[in-house]
């Protein structure tokens, strides 16, 4: 709770700081704000306390999610530092990124329906307002509108599950819904069932799974590049963290009826992101595709709960995020100082910087799954969670899907080592610029060097 | 002694960090200083090993840290030496060492040289970890980074070109390829709960012969050894793969990288033992394999293509020993053939050079003046790999024979048959690319030059090895005369699970020995007077039937000759590399993309920017839903 | 004449569900769409309401002022947006917008 309340407050404060005339301590404001959100957040570990009449709960789960959000911004803010210091409306952005921060941090620690709903919209609202924020580019408003759109109409879903649940078990609260279905399982109404679904659809709409992904690459592809990174590391990682612990603490009882659905979902996901990725030419456009590929592989943990599925998914959402900040580190320097986001764009880096390229390297291997980098021990633990759950036929698809992969993260690699199209290209203006990348091209190796430090905690 | 067996990979790892980071800011010489010394300790450590099995010494292992401990699976990033690791570890330091050196000589003007070397160094960290792991993860790590390195080594030279469709055809094989060894992995999870080494091979042991999840995991294994070590259906890329720098050839494509997939199955044994199934599938493969590719090596004009060729055909002949079981034998051909095969990399390299990037045999002859060091070990390496008697290859090729003979007269055959060819296409290159009259422009003639002395060095100590690198695998006939062990044979066998013996009859062996140097004695004087004495020239690509005249002129034995022998041969070898290479290979590797081309411009299609159409899309969806959990 | 129970309120709210999604999907002006989904939302608030009545529990009607809330801050971002789209492109017709694709 204190957590929430801190970023809240830290949110409010980056936005009154125009009015105080506080804009140059805004960056260390909040970072900050940040810190002290995430000592009040690992403080929590262990205590099992619920709060706001049992709407918040904090358990580990929520504690180990919450940090990861928390600390994936902290290295967001590192990366943007020079784009929005330099900006005009700087606090305005600060602020809406705390708050969108907020409510993904209220989802990951819901144990009530309304908590969530307010989460999602909280952190959505933050994030329509981000997408449009390069006001004067009709692609950023493109991307704008589309999001708002589609997000708006899937929350009208979300909303008519939750009635129907609501209907039918009379409560909001996550355990007595769940104490209510176990009781009365094989005699709920129909439309508890309808309930189930729509809540998935307004749920899956928002981790891009297919078929509700159409807005995702538009939207990735159209907002500015920093807000695109936002998107993907910290929301797609709150998204998951809600929709899981929402089927695992409240759903479980029938887990028969969703499990074929994730399963299914999970399978048309990741073939179908991998596939079309293959074919895009810019790279920003590419690492949308990839995220909806990356979100096939994450709802394996839906498809078998249980057992190991929830390290297996909290790994595999840190090893993507980090990986995602790192290329996203490299891509938004280099549109910066070419105005090109191609994945040819980044041709030269090796002789420019070699250092920079191997980090960059690792990032990709992170996301292609190769050891002995993080993202490797990502899939391998979803593969062996998902194997034990039963589903072979899953993880041959998976293991089919991200080979695919592969190829078109072995096109960016490739492309760092080879020669600059032109000569005396810069792909930073100063090396500090890259400091982010180098952070998690190292995080990435020594989760993949040491990964059962992480993997064990939940 | 823990830290000494991680320094032997750690040490190039470190050499490639070192280079790539400072990159330009080395002087030139430091970069060949530090990329050499690291590849050279490693080697001297592996030394160290190798001389401590020697005096007995079991086996190596340690654990740099524990990598994954979870569902009462452990995993260490841990490394493993025993006596199948020692011996690859010489050959990939030593071989690799010498290589280095050469490349010295080869790239030193190339611009981009820190570049080349360090991505050297990596390469050999990475084929280091491949053999040196202690299980099947760590395997995969290094079988994974052996392939990046191959693909940008590929491509080194592509500038300004878009990734292009020979990185792409080898990087969709091996794919094919990989997906097996994961499903093989996953499987072996499956069924023993580890994957290391150690525990699998114990537990394996107590399974019966032929069962059939035995059968599946070494099925799928071999699937990525087929993609890594260039067997069909998925060898094409090999030959194409040649667009990279010629030490690159040498070292990855001919000595190292290629031979994972058959250390891989010799790690494995045990298992493959296990399954009489896989082992004839392994065997089979491996004898189409040596067959075609020898086959159309015979009519290839481009000095690396037809080198590229015999690689895959002596890679087939490997698979065959391993199949029938004969695993030191394998391996006794792996060490062998990466002495001789680098060595005639190498030496085409040095002819590339001299000849200012020229690759056609058409355009060159008569080299021998012009490159006496060059044409003196190319003609070492073309002895040896054709098995002329107390020549390396001879050594290995003839326990292959003896094996399959053993095994199934019917493959000993084919392998006889095969290994002819292997001497025909040798001879002809040989012939062609250094005797009878220059057939290049005048102005690479004037160029014509011996390399220098730091590339011919790597040249003359491969040419001594190749000579007598087969002496550490005698025969049993020569062996009991001389009183001396088959060093190789004891040394390797403490890995392999029950070995088999293949002992012939001394009368055999000397019936295969004389017609050994009957046939080669043949091959040898046919060639010679078709490439030498009438100075056929292979047929421009162009051209159909220009050779006529020549055959106007012949004897009626070459006229035989010619209908009996050759004209089959090379219409057999069109055939494959027509029909086969051509269109079936290139035609599935090309379908792979256009099947995942069509579902992505399916996709791309409803993909259409319109924010109605999304709408309409998510909504038929949810009915879908609906319809599929609530009315079914 | 039957009472109206639940499963009047039940149906009622789909069909206003209903033609809201109907409405999202057939008209152009994105006005309009934003109104069609404020109809959607209105559906749930009744169903809320109905079924918190049912159950005699007021938790379900708190929940509409939740809602409530919420949609009127979303609809304050929505305008915003479309203010700021119509400014750049003069046109509020969501086919207009369709640079971003493939």
């Amino acid at each position: 709770m204190n957590t929430i309340v801190i970023l809240s407050v830290t949110g409010i404060a980056a936005m009154m700081s125009d009015v105080f005339k506080l804009k140059k301590a805004l960056f260390g404001l909040s970072l900050l704000g940040l810190l002290i959100a995430l000592v009040f957040s690992v403080y929590d570990w262990g205590q099992y306390a619920t709060y706001f009449n049992q709407m918040v709960l904090t358990d580990n789960y929520a504690v180990v999610f919450t940090t990861m959000l928390i600390g994936i911004t902290f290295l967001w803010f590192l990366m943007s530092k020079d784009f929005f210091s330099s900006h005009s409306s700087a606090s305005e952005h600060y602020a809406l990124i705390l708050f969108s921060l907020t409510g993904g941090v209220m989802m990951t620690n819901f144990s009530d329906l309304t908590i969530l709903f307010l989460g999602l919209e909280i952190l959505s609202i933050a994030l329509y307002i981000l997408a449009g924020s390069d006001k004067g580019n009709l692609f950023s408003n493109e991307a704008s509108l589309k999001y708002f759109m589609i997000g708006s109409f899937a929350t009208g879903f979300l909303l008519f599950g939750i009635a129907l649940i609501y209907g039918a078990t009379s409560s909001f609260n996550l355990q007595e819904i769940s104490a209510y279905v176990q009781q009365h399982n094989g005699s709920l109404p129909m439309y508890f069932y309808a309930g189930i679904l729509m809540i998935l659809t307004g749920l899956t709409f928002k981790v891009s799974a297919v078929p509700f992904h159409f807005w995702a690459p538009d939207v990735y592809d159209g907002s500015p590049t920093l807000v695109t990174t936002y998107m993907l590391s910290v929301v797609k990682m709150a998204a998951f963290a809600a929709l899981y612990r929402l089927f695992i603490y409240c759903f479980a009882p029938v887990y028969e009826f969703w499990i074929p659905v994730f399963a299914i979902m999970s399978a048309v996901t990741m073939l179908l992101g991998n596939i079309t990725a293959v074919y895009q030419k810019s790279l920003k456009r590419m690492l949308a595709y990839s995220s909806i590929a990356h979100a096939g592989y994450m709802l394996m943990a839906l498809a078998s709960p249980g057992g190991t599925s929830r390290s297996a998914l909290m790994f595999y959402l840190l090893a993507y995020a980090i990986s995602t900040l790192g290329v996203f580190n490299v891509l938004y320097q280099v549109h910066k100082v070419t105005g090109r986001e191609e994945i040819k764009s980044v041709k030269g880096l090796f002789r420019k910087n070699p250092f920079a390229a191997i980090m960059l390297t690792l990032c990709m291997l992170s996301m292609a799954g190769i050891p002995p980098v993080a993202g490797f021990f990502g899939k391998y633990y979803m593969f062996v969670s998902t194997l034990n759950g039963g589903l072979t036929w899953l993880v041959l698809i998976a293991v089919l899907s991200s080979l695919i992969g592969v190829y078109f993260y072995f096109k960016v690699i490739i492309a760092a080592f080879q020669e600059p199209e032109l000569e005396n290209t810069a792909y930073y203006r100063q090396p500090s610029d890259l400091t982010v990348l180098y952070i998690c091209g190292i995080l990435s190796l020594l989760l993949g060097i040491l990964p059962q430090f992480v993997a064990g905690l939940l | 002694m823990d830290l000494i067996i991680s320094l032997i990979p750690l040490l190039p790892l470190a050499g490639f960090i070192l280079i790539g980071v400072l990159n330009k800011k080395l002087p030139k010489g430091m970069v060949g200083i530090i990329s050499n010394t690291t590849v050279l300790s490693s080697f001297i450590i592996s030394f160290y090993l190798f001389l401590s099995f020697i005096k007995g010494a079991d086996s190596y292992s340690t654990e740099l840290f524990p990598w994954i401990n979870a569902g009462g699976l452990h995993l260490g990033l841990s490394f493993m030496v025993d006596h199948l690791t020692a011996v690859m570890l010489l050959v990939i330091t030593g071989v690799g060492f010498l290589i280095h050196v050469y490349s010295i000589g080869y790239m030193q003007h190339d611009e981009d040289y820190p570049r080349f070397m360090s991505y050297l160094n990596l390469f050999v960290f990475f084929m280091l970890l491949l053999v040196m792991g202690s299980n099947y993860v760590v395997m995969f790590a290094g079988w994974e980074g052996v392939g990046l390195c191959s693909y940008l080594l590929i491509g080194f030279w592509f500038k300004n070109t878009d990734y292009n469709n020979a990185g792409r055809k080898a990087f969709v094989m091996n794919r094919i390829g990989d997906f097996g060894f994961l499903l093989g992995m996953f499987l072996i999870y499956q069924t023993f709960s580890s994957l290391d080494y150690k525990e699998v091979f114990e537990a394996a042991k107590n399974y019966p012969k032929g069962d059939p999840t035995i059968t599946a995991i070494t099925l799928l294994l071999f699937v990525g050894a087929v993609g890594k070590s260039a067997q069909i259906p998925l060898y094409t890329w090999l030959p194409d793969a040649m667009a990279g720098p010629t030490p690159v050839s040498a070292l990855i494509h001919a000595a190292t990288m290629v031979t994972a997939g058959v250390y891989m199955v010799i790690r494995s044994n045990v298992l493959y033992m296990l399954s009489p199934f896989s082992g004839e599938v392994v065997a089979f493969i491996g004898m189409i394999t040596a067959l075609m590719a020898a086959t159309i090596g015979l009519k290839q004009n481009d000095i690396k293509k037809v080198l590229a060729y015999s690689t895959v055909s002596q890679l087939g002949f490997m698979f065959v020993a391993l199949g029938v079981g004969a695993y030191t034998t394998g391996l006794f051909h792996v060490v062998t053939h990466a002495f001789f095969k680098a060595l005639l990399f190498l030496c085409a390299g040095s002819v590339i050079h001299a000849m200012g990037g020229e690759q056609d045999i058409r355009r060159m002859g008569g080299l021998k003046k012009y490159l006496p060091v060059t044409h003196i070990t190319f003609l070492m390496g073309v002895l040896a790999i054709s098995g002329i008697p107390l020549f390396s290859g001879f050594f290995s090729k003839d326990e292959i024979l003896a094996a399959t003979w053993v095994h199934s007269p019917l493959m000993f055959v084919v392998m006889a048959f095969t290994s002819l060819l292997t001497a025909v296409y040798m001879f002809r290159l040989y012939w062609l690319t250094f005797h009878g009259d220059f057939r290049g422009t005048h102005h690479q003639q004037e160029h014509l030059h011996e390399s220098p002395s730091v590339m011919t060095a790597p040249l003359m100590v491969l040419a001594i090895l190749s000579v007598i690198g087969g002496f550490m695998g005698m025969p049993h006939w020569m062996s009991e005369k001389l009183g001396v062990h088959h060093v190789f044979n004891e040394f390797v066998a403490p890995v392999i699970y029950s070995p088999k013996e293949f002992i012939l009859s001394h009368t055999f062996d000397f019936s295969l020995l004389i017609g050994t140097i009957v046939a080669l004695a043949a091959v040898y004087y046919f060639t010679r007077k078709m490439y030498v004495a009438d100075k056929v020239v292979p047929e421009e690509d162009s051209e159909t039937k220009s050779f006529q005249k020549v055959l106007a002129n012949k004897y009626y034995v070459d006229e035989i000759y010619d209908a009996v022998i050759r004209k089959p041969l090379d219409a057999i070898s069109e055939m494959f590399y027509k029909i086969f290479d051509i269109n079936i290979i290139d035609g599935i590797v090309n379908g792979i993309p256009k099947v995942t081309n069509l579902t992505a411009s399916a996709a791309r299609m409803l993909q259409t920017g319109r924010l109605g159409i999304y709408l309409v899309v998510m909504v038929i969806g949810v009915i879908y839903l609906f319809a599929f959990k609530l009315l079914l | 004449m039957a009472a109206i129970n639940i499963d009047h309120y039940l149906l009622l709210s789909a069909v206003l569900f209903c033609i809201g999604v109907a409405g999202v999907l057939f008209r152009r002006n994105a006005i309009v769409i934003f109104m069609c989904i404020e109809l959607m939302l209105n559906s749930v608030n009744l169903l809320l309401t109905s079924f918190s009545n049912q159950h005699n529990d007021p938790s379900g009607q708190i929940f509409v002022f939740f809602i409530m809330a919420v949609a009127a801050a979303e609809v304050a971002v929505g305008l915003a947006i479309l203010v700021m789209i119509y400014r750049n492109a003069k046109s509020v017709d969501i086919d207009f917008f369709n640079k971003l694709k493939e």
